[in-house]
């Protein structure tokens, strides 16, 4: 009986981190935030759609709110009457919260060097996670969200603050 | 004896340690050199007719030239004995291989535009007709008239304004600005182009209360280009921030902007030292947030 | 006694139903909306005075990128618009694959149209049906040129490349299979009770209104007027082709509905006649290498998805880059009639208002 017990035990239980799991958790259920503003944003729907199934990966749900969501996928061209709302949305989204980059104008201001495009979004928050390509395929998009899965996996709650509670001290 | 000559060692100035951050000196970024225009692309048929006839009055000169030249030089043989010179061949212009064929400004044969000329009388300054487009320039006094003529006259109807945009001539004198209407008859299948000069300053008419979709038009060209438009409804800017400076579409103004686009809206990391510092103040029974503009 | 007193509303920038970064001030009575003002600007990028900057070649990329759900016809515009200013005569065999591709796009367009507006107004399904469809649509553009979404399809003064090998076949199966793909989305849509509730009599622009504010395409069509660029200016292989322009008369969001579901038919009955009559030849005109402009203005205007798209070029003599580049955007004019048709009407309806205008805001903005 006990013997059988202990074997029973070894099968459902498994050792590991809180952080660990809290990190897993997060990674396969990250809720992106609806946030189109131009060609790009066609693709992100593409990847949500029938034949690229965004939601394989737990990244299907789509929330209209940021303060639901967990990441902001910048999905086309910030410009400069665009900017500071952006910086409001970010600011809006609950801790831990990521970023990714889509498509070359959220990069780097793509072909738009003119006089009304910021020239990349990380110049009004930090990014996480950039993919080239104008527009990126969807299937770019769903390599840069897991490269974003594996940097949740690998990040560790105390480095993530620690910067900021030694400024604040 | 004399003293060695030392050289003296040119002062060299210490240069300035830099005082702040580095910032780009947008002046002087290569983007930023505006290349003005030189001329007046105004599509015309008086303009064309002109250069036709200065073209080929050049054209003939020349060939005279070559002409006297050879007679010249031919005399010059006989006199001293030798083989006369090859007579001249008029060069012919060369003609190019491809499927190009370049439109130019003919006399104004339609219907309408005659229709327009005869309705307006001294009040149209030119009509032509290009690349089988209708153009007729009126004067910038009498734009209201003309839209409404065309909009209710029997014989033209254009019912719709399909496109309003205006364009910066910086090298032409008397005007500074075309704008230029283009109408749609859907019953009548015909389009029809209308064209004011405008020099800075002035307002012209807005066309609004004959085509209610000049609306937003006229706002785009006054973000763009700075052309108010008198009477219109709401003179405001539509696509830049309403405190812009500059009108980015004129030829002076370069295409990375006036410095506005480099923002920088990320000293603080989302907002959490911001956020943090309230909270700990809070606790020291401080009040650190400030009272509202509003 | 209740005090009336009326509410303000934004609506946007981030809104999910705005299709990109409108935002609506609305002033509310009640559930009534008084007052709408549409605020644009939100992406603007400055693609006229980029263009402006550029060769005549090189102005399609940011044509592209102008009104993203239909590359094609707004690399069409263009490149038309051009050829007129140079006086180019383009190929036959070019004009019959241009006209396909762009009825290829307009299926495209109006798929995504379909797909967001029934996501706005709540059915969920429509979407996933018609990005299924508009997958196959985006393989062709990719075996054509190597691209998705951003094509850069044509050339002045044709193609770059002729067809690709194999190209006539995935069009003759997808058109095998198109017409049962519009009745699976009829089956869930015409007869829907929720859908027929939230459009039937929603957002009517009557045609007088539409022809003073200067809107164009289905939603003009949809109050009555048969106005069809590829029918009253036919360009391209248009005036080969034997195609109907769908009306209604209803002049309400169903009616727009209905129309694009028919102009769908027609695309597919279009793409058909290209193939059967497809002729040979060469795909390219002979130009030189450089092309050097004269002095010369041009307007042309073509039938997008969306309305009349309008280019508007001005040459300067000797010079390789467009003097002057302004795009007429159908969304931008069409955008402007919103107040008229959402104003009177309950704040729920402004999301139906907005998708069946079928905005893009990358050409509103530009």
């Amino acid at each position: 009986m006990g013997i059988n017990q202990l074997s029973t035990l070894e099968h459902i239980l498994i050792t590991t981190k809180v952080e660990k799991v809290m990190n897993w958790s997060r990674a396969t259920s990250v809720w992106p935030v609806t946030f189109g503003l131009a060609c790009c944003a066609i693709e992100m729907m593409a990847a949500g759609a029938s034949r690229f199934d965004f939601d394989r990966f737990g990244a299907g749900i789509f929330r209209a709110t940021p303060r639901q969501a967990d990441l902001m996928i910048v999905a086309g061209t910030v410009t400069y009457k665009m900017a500071p709302i952006i910086k409001t949305l970010y600011d809006q989204m609950p801790e831990p919260k990521w970023v990714i980059a889509m498509g070359s104008c959220a990069t780097a201001g793509g072909p738009f060097d003119s006089y009304h495009t910021v020239q990349g979004v990380d110049k009004v928050i930090p990014v996480d996670v950039y993919i080239p390509g104008c527009p990126p395929r969807p299937e770019s998009l769903i390599y840069g969200f897991m490269k974003l899965q594996d940097k949740i996996m690998t990040s560790s709650l105390a480095d993530r603050y620690k910067d900021i509670f030694e400024e604040v001290g | 004896m004399s003293e060695p000559v030392v050289p003296e060692t040119p002062q060299v100035p210490e240069p300035e340690a830099p005082s702040g951050p580095y910032v780009y000196d947008y002046a002087a970024s290569p983007q930023r050199q505006i290349v003005m225009p030189k001329t007046v692309p105004l599509p015309s048929l008086r303009t064309y007719q002109a250069e036709v006839k200065a073209a080929a009055e050049a054209d003939e000169a020349k060939w005279v030239k070559m002409q006297a030249d050879f007679e010249t030089a031919k005399a010059k043989a006989e006199a001293e004995g030798k083989d006369a010179p090859k007579p001249p061949v008029r060069p012919v212009p060369r003609k190019d291989d491809n499927d190009m064929k370049t439109p130019w400004p003919q006399e104004a044969k339609d219907a309408d535009l005659l229709r327009l000329q005869e309705c307006l009388g001294a009040k149209v300054e030119e009509i032509f007709e290009q690349a089988g487009e209708l153009t007729c320039q009126v004067a910038k006094e009498s734009i209201l008239e003309a839209l409404q003529l065309c909009r209710q006259d029997a014989q033209l109807n254009y019912e719709m304004l399909a496109d309003e945009t205006a364009t910066h001539y910086p090298a032409a004198t008397g005007f500074a600005f075309s704008v230029v209407y283009h109408l749609t008859s859907i019953s009548r299948r015909k389009r029809l182009r209308l064209r004011i000069l405008v020099p800075e300053g002035f307002q012209p008419e807005t066309a609004c209360a004959v085509y209610p979709g000049a609306n937003w038009m006229e706002r785009e060209i006054y973000d763009m280009l700075g052309i108010r438009f008198a009477n219109h409804p709401d003179m405001t800017r539509i696509l830049c921030p309403e405190d812009w400076e500059g009108y980015p579409l004129r030829k002076d103004y370069p295409t990375v902007g006036l410095g506005q686009r480099d923002i920088a809206f990320r000293e603080d990391r989302g907002g959490m030292l911001e956020r943090i510092a309230l909270q700990k103040a809070g606790q020291l029974g401080i009040n650190l947030k400030q009272p509202k503009a509003d | 006694m209740f005090k009336n007193e009326e509410m303000e509303i934004n609506l946007g920038p981030q809104h999910p139903s705005t299709h990109g970064v409108l935002r609506v001030k609305l002033r509310l009575d009640g559930e009534t909306i008084t007052h709408c003002r549409p605020m644009i600007g939100y992406l603007h990028r400055g693609v006229e005075k980029i263009c402006e900057n550029q060769t005549f070649f090189q102005g399609q990329v940011w044509t592209d990128r102008m009104d993203y759900c239909s590359a094609v016809a707004n690399n069409l515009g263009w490149a038309e618009a051009n050829e007129k200013l140079f006086g180019i005569t383009v190929p036959r065999r070019a004009q019959y694959i241009r006209t396909m591709l762009n009825e290829f796009n307009r299926l495209a367009s109006h798929l995504i149209w379909l797909a967001t507006h029934a996501l706005d107004i709540g059915a969920m399904t429509v979407f996933l049906y018609a990005f299924r469809e508009r997958e196959d649509i985006l393989d062709m553009n990719e075996a054509f040129c190597g691209s998705r979404l951003t094509t850069t399809a044509f050339r002045i003064g044709g193609l770059r490349e002729d067809l690709p090998p194999g190209f006539e076949k995935m069009v003759q199966k997808f058109l095998a299979k198109f017409p049962s793909c519009l009745e699976e989305y009829e089956n869930l849509l015409n007869e829907n009770r929720i859908w027929k509730k939230r459009t039937i009599g929603v957002a009517k622009l009557g045609a007088e209104d539409a022809i003073a504010m200067g809107v164009t395409g289905p939603v003009l069509r949809a109050a009555g007027v048969p106005y069809d660029i590829r029918k009253a200016f036919p360009y391209a292989a248009y005036a080969e082709m034997d195609f109907e322009v769908p009306t209604r008369t209803e002049a309400d969001t169903y009616a727009r509905y209905l129309v694009r579901m028919d102009e769908m038919r027609q695309s597919a009955r279009i793409i058909q006649q290209c193939m059967d009559g497809m002729p040979e030849g060469p795909v390219m005109a002979k130009l030189p290498k450089i092309l050097k402009a004269e002095v010369n203005e041009v307007y042309h205007a073509t039938e997008a998805p969306k309305g009349e798209i309008g280019y508007y070029l001005v040459g300067e003599k000797g010079s390789s880059n467009p003097y002057r580049f302004h795009v007429r955007a159908p969304g931008f004019i069409n955008l402007q009639s919103l107040p008229k048709m959402a104003e009177g009407g309950l704040i729920a309806d402004i999301v139906a208002a907005i998708g069946t205008l079928d905005i893009v805001l990358g050409e509103i903005d530009r």
